[in-house]
């Protein structure tokens, strides 16, 4: 019940923080709705089914850009306003406290992702027909959660770290690329296949675009419900490896007295 | 000691040497190395496997690396440099600089000024991206075209990046502002794709940013324009830095005032 305690409280928390200064939804959402416009603007006369990947893909990278800012941000944040010390010395594991952070963080990614797709739609009047709308928003939402789980084990790492805020720039693209958010990942090279689907969130947009596309025709083997189950999968690995993490750095920083370092 | 403040180039020299050696004191150097060679490439391969996606004939693998080579000076020139008041802020030191009688122009120029050279640094390593992974053709390129496109495009741009930190001054925090024009050049600087896509409304904003200069420049370079081919393309781009350092210094003044008159400094 105490852990259940902790995890509101830094849900609540995390949520008083972002009514304070809801200013910090912009960076999450503009670099996805960018790019967005770009791919299509790029996709000039072309119509149907690879229109929707750039819609898509832009919907998944608003989710991505809100949780690996917040992860890299939670820790960060805590460093500049004196407050890590008093996180890791209460006695809640942090990673209860990460967790409520991350659940506000996953809310807020799902309205995020949601706002660039009707924003993609309204902006480009790009029709967007889901084939079969509840297993979409499955999909959907499953997905942020996966990316949660992965943001997770960015926080615990970026706790180790001064450079969270670089390694939060450096990391939005890769994700982009990895996953082909905008594109299938066949076009990458095979080498970088494995790297690929070892990623959940690449299981979660080909969910997506299985449930939305009626003829889609770049899709992984497993289908809608393959796809889903591997992506849970890899993300509950996600879950244990992130608190495997959090036990690691706990102990870590404890001993280096390096959690003060802004 | 009242000499030296009163010297805008010491001032200038000092700040400039202080932001480089306070940069590595707060980052590893294994970091800056590794954000070095990895931040440009995996943009240039966003946009690289999107334009082969898009098979769109107008934007060929070799216009996209080019624009997204260029394009990654942004992250240093105008993320890097956009957030160098926003930093000071943060860190409780803008109020001791603002009421030292130092110059603040130099001491804001000197602290962009390592910037410059990670910038260079930054896109010659995203040419050797755009040749080695992604087989861009610089068999016909004025090498000496594109190292001077290079660089005036990293000191316009950094200009640039010093006019939105003044923002900085008067806002709670400047990476707002450093995020939106970040990825702002990549849908109007003709990163992408031809700035003739655009809807009209937007292209003035292209050609106020010195970067949709560097982009045409850079593309003609490779493709083999001598110096004095875009000579008038890279004159105009200088032009336009400059008028962005000097409307950046207005700004400063003005914000910097109104900072002052609403007691909004320590306000991040």
């Amino acid at each position: 019940m105490p852990r259940a305690r902790a995890l509101y409280a830094s849900f609540k928390h995390q949520a008083w923080h972002f009514f304070a200064d809801p200013q910090w939804l912009i960076p999450n959402i503009i670099a996805p709705f960018i790019v967005t416009m770009v791919v299509l603007l790029l996709f000039q006369d072309i119509t149907g089914e690879v229109v929707l990947y750039a819609v898509l893909g832009g919907g998944m990278m608003g989710m991505w850009g809100n949780t690996l800012y917040a992860s890299g941000w939670s820790i960060q944040s805590d460093r500049w306003w004196g407050t890590i010390d008093g996180v890791f010395a209460a006695p809640t594991h942090i990673i209860w406290v990460i967790g409520g952070r991350t659940l506000w963080n996953t809310l807020i990614g799902v309205l995020n992702g949601l706002l660039i797709l009707v924003i993609a739609v309204a902006v480009f009047q790009v029709p967007l027909e889901l084939n079969e709308p509840w297993l979409f928003l499955l999909a959907f939402v499953t997905t942020l959660l996966s990316l949660a789980c992965l943001g997770l084990i960015f926080s615990a790492a970026f706790v180790l770290t001064r450079s969270a805020q670089v390694l939060t720039n450096g990391l939005e693209f890769p994700i982009y690329v990895g996953t082909g958010s905008m594109f299938p990942i066949a076009l990458l090279p095979f080498w970088s296949h494995p790297l690929s689907l070892s990623l959940a969130p690449t299981w979660g947009i080909d969910a997506m675009r299985y449930a939305a596309l009626t003829d889609y025709s770049w899709g992984l083997s497993t289908g809608y419900w393959g796809d889903m189950a591997i992506m849970a999968l890899i993300s509950l690995v996600y879950l244990g490896l992130a608190i495997w993490l959090f036990m690691i750095v706990d102990r870590v920083s404890r001993r280096d007295a390096s959690l003060g370092r802004a | 000691m009242a000499v030296y403040v009163s010297n805008p180039i010491r001032v200038f020299w000092s700040s400039a040497v202080l932001a480089k050696n306070a940069l590595f004191a707060w980052l590893n150097p294994a970091m800056w190395i590794t954000q070095l060679f990895f931040i440009s490439l995996f943009q240039m391969a966003f946009f690289v496997y999107l334009a082969t996606f898009a098979q769109n004939p107008q934007v060929s693998v070799a216009f996209v690396a080019v624009g997204n080579a260029l394009q990654s000076v942004a992250y240093v020139s105008i993320f890097a440099v956009c957030n160098i008041t926003g930093e000071e802020k943060q860190q409780g030191t803008l109020q001791n600089i603002l009421v030292s009688p130092a110059n603040r122009f130099s001491i804001f120029v000197g602290r962009a000024m390592f910037q410059i050279v990670n910038g260079m640094a930054t896109v010659v390593i995203a040419f050797l991206y755009a040749a080695v992974l992604f087989n861009v053709d610089f068999s016909q390129t004025d090498f000496l075209a594109l190292a001077v496109t290079i660089l005036v495009t990293t000191f316009a741009m950094t200009g640039f990046g010093l006019m939105l930190s003044s923002l900085g001054l008067y806002l709670r925090t400047s990476m707002i502002i450093a995020n939106i024009f970040l990825f702002l050049g990549l849908l109007v600087c003709g990163v992408n794709f031809p700035i003739s896509y655009l809807p009209p409304f937007l292209q003035p904003i292209s050609y106020a940013i010195p970067m949709t200069y560097g982009t045409e420049a850079a593309r003609m370079a490779v493709t083999g324009s001598t110096l004095s081919g875009i000579a008038g393309i890279l004159t105009v781009e200088a032009v336009v830095g400059f008028i962005a350092v000097l409307v950046g210094y207005a700004m400063m003044v003005r914000f910097e005032r109104i900072a002052r008159v609403k007691g909004s400094m320590e306000k991040y």
